[in-house]
């Protein structure tokens, strides 16, 4: 469902409150993907609902038994840690013990065990790191938090500066706003997404001079940049391997002018 | 597993450790209780629950006018916090938000997937043609914060019967349009007009969201 900026904007109340037609919703949602502005707007809808629904005595009791009753069922429950080393029964110890002298550990228990312990490594292998993507995307994001906020602020500034980057056939654009104290941001864009190996950075051109402003990563969203030189004719982004590199290697992806102070 | 989180109190019947872990988790932030609830601690999503279960079930209970199923509802967004605490993203708000917009989208699904819909149209379009809806009492009861009543005070009844039909009936702006007997382009406009202007409202009476967020 192709619709306009204007449109989506106009939707964004009646999606924030789940009251759009599900073909309205996706086209919504893969806006919001792009578009900072919109995103923070729906958030406050959400916000403003929920004060709505702001409320009530305390759930109830037995429901929340069932709910952790729920948390001890499999499927929702974390990976089973240690206790599986209880694989390896203890009547099954204790018969092979009664079987052989039990001065040293007889060989099929030790291979079991060690089968066990290979188990438990594997397992726990898998809960780490499936742990430290749960923890470690959510700081992440709680970090992300103070760079939506400044480029909220830099929208908001009266001051700054206003950039419409464009590609030649104009189908591609980025939005940057760049305050006078040079902290810059795209704020809005519809950049392809890169693979991993490469990144979109940053470029102001000072007379024919493309000076590197900023690395933006593969996927932008929200990306701040600082552009301290003065001078400045022209914003523009291309695509580098990732890391970034010092001379651009490629033409703009998107570029614009920066409006005359 | 940890006891029913109706207060801090009854967190812990026992020792000095198990208390101060409890209120450790009292002080904690939303964000970082969600942290917890990542690292798989049971009772940091038993004070989620103690803090937001309440309003996640009255809102549940209003869209869907069913106990039980309200009861699911709480049930399953509560769990889902559990199993994907990482779809929580405090970029786009508050805990509080975040786990009533899970409510009020999963209620709306099943009253959507509900055949006895159409019966339930067509009885409030009959309340709302004879004038038998009442707004201020019937609806916006769930709204008990004296700055929230000032904020929807401040909407004009329009903008309040827009949104209290989507927000609270679980209906889509065009069956609004049908219900009301106005174009859709007004409803849509007047849904989002009247959140902001709620929005602001609400930002002026120096309800912050932090204040929001604990009820």
């Amino acid at each position: 469902m192709e619709l306009t900026h204007h449109e989506i904007e106009e939707l964004l109340g009646a999606y924030a409150l789940d009251a759009v037609s599900p073909e309205e919703a996706g086209a919504v949602g893969l806006h919001l993907r792009h578009c900072p502005r919109c995103r923070t707007e729906v958030a406050e809808h959400r916000e403003t609902a929920a004060a709505l629904a702001y409320a009530g005595s305390p759930a109830p009791p037995q429901l929340w038994r069932r709910i952790a009753a729920d948390l001890a069922a499999e499927d929702a429950a974390p990976p089973p840690a240690l206790d599986l080393a209880r694989v390896v029964s203890r009547t099954e110890m204790d018969e092979r013990r009664r079987r052989r002298p039990p001065r040293s550990l007889p060989l099929p228990v030790a291979a079991a065990m060690a089968a066990v312990a290979a188990a438990v490594i594997a397992v726990l292998g898998v809960q780490v790191s499936h742990l430290d993507d749960r923890t470690e995307r959510l700081a992440g994001a709680l970090e992300r938090q103070g760079l939506d906020q400044a480029a909220q602020a830099a929208l908001l500034d009266q001051s700054a500066r206003r950039i419409d980057l464009r590609s030649e056939d104009g189908a591609v654009f980025a939005e940057a706003v760049v305050r006078d104290n040079g902290d810059g941001f795209i704020v809005r864009d519809n950049l392809p997404g890169l693979g991993p190996d490469r990144t979109y950075q940053v470029w102001a051109i000072v007379g024919d001079r493309p000076v590197s402003v900023g690395v933006l990563g593969n996927d932008p969203g929200v990306a701040a940049f600082t552009m301290s030189a003065p001078g400045v004719d022209v914003l523009a982004v291309t695509a580098e391997p990732a890391g970034g590199v010092a001379v651009p290697t490629s033409d703009p992806v998107v570029s614009g002018a920066l409006p005359v102070n | 597993m940890t006891g029913p989180p109706v207060g801090p109190q009854s967190t812990g019947a026992a020792g000095s450790e198990e208390g101060s872990v409890a209120s450790a988790l009292n002080d904690m932030s939303d964000g970082g209780l969600v942290v917890a609830i990542a690292r798989y601690r049971e009772d940091a999503l038993a004070e989620a629950y103690r803090r937001h279960a309440g309003a996640v079930f009255a809102l549940a209970r209003r869209v869907l006018a069913d106990l039980t199923a309200a009861e699911e509802v709480v049930q399953e967004v509560f769990l889902r916090l559990w199993t994907q605490p990482d779809k929580f993203d405090p970029e786009r708000g508050s805990l509080r938000s975040y786990l009533l917009a899970q409510t009020h989208g999963r209620a709306v699904d099943l009253l959507r997937s509900d055949t006895s819909r159409r019966r339930r149209e067509e009885r409030e379009a009959r309340q709302t043609a004879e004038g038998g809806y009442d707004l201020e009492h019937e609806v916006w009861d769930l709204a008990v914060a004296e700055q929230v009543k000032q904020a929807v005070a401040v909407l004009p009844a329009a903008e309040r019967r827009a949104i209290e039909l989507a927000y609270f009936g679980g209906h889509t702006y065009r069956e609004v349009a049908t219900l009301l007997g106005e174009p859709e382009g007004t409803v849509k406009s007047r849904i989002r007009a009247g959140l902001k202007r709620m929005h602001a409202a609400l930002k002026s009476s120096d309800l912050t969201d932090t204040d929001l967020a604990w009820s």
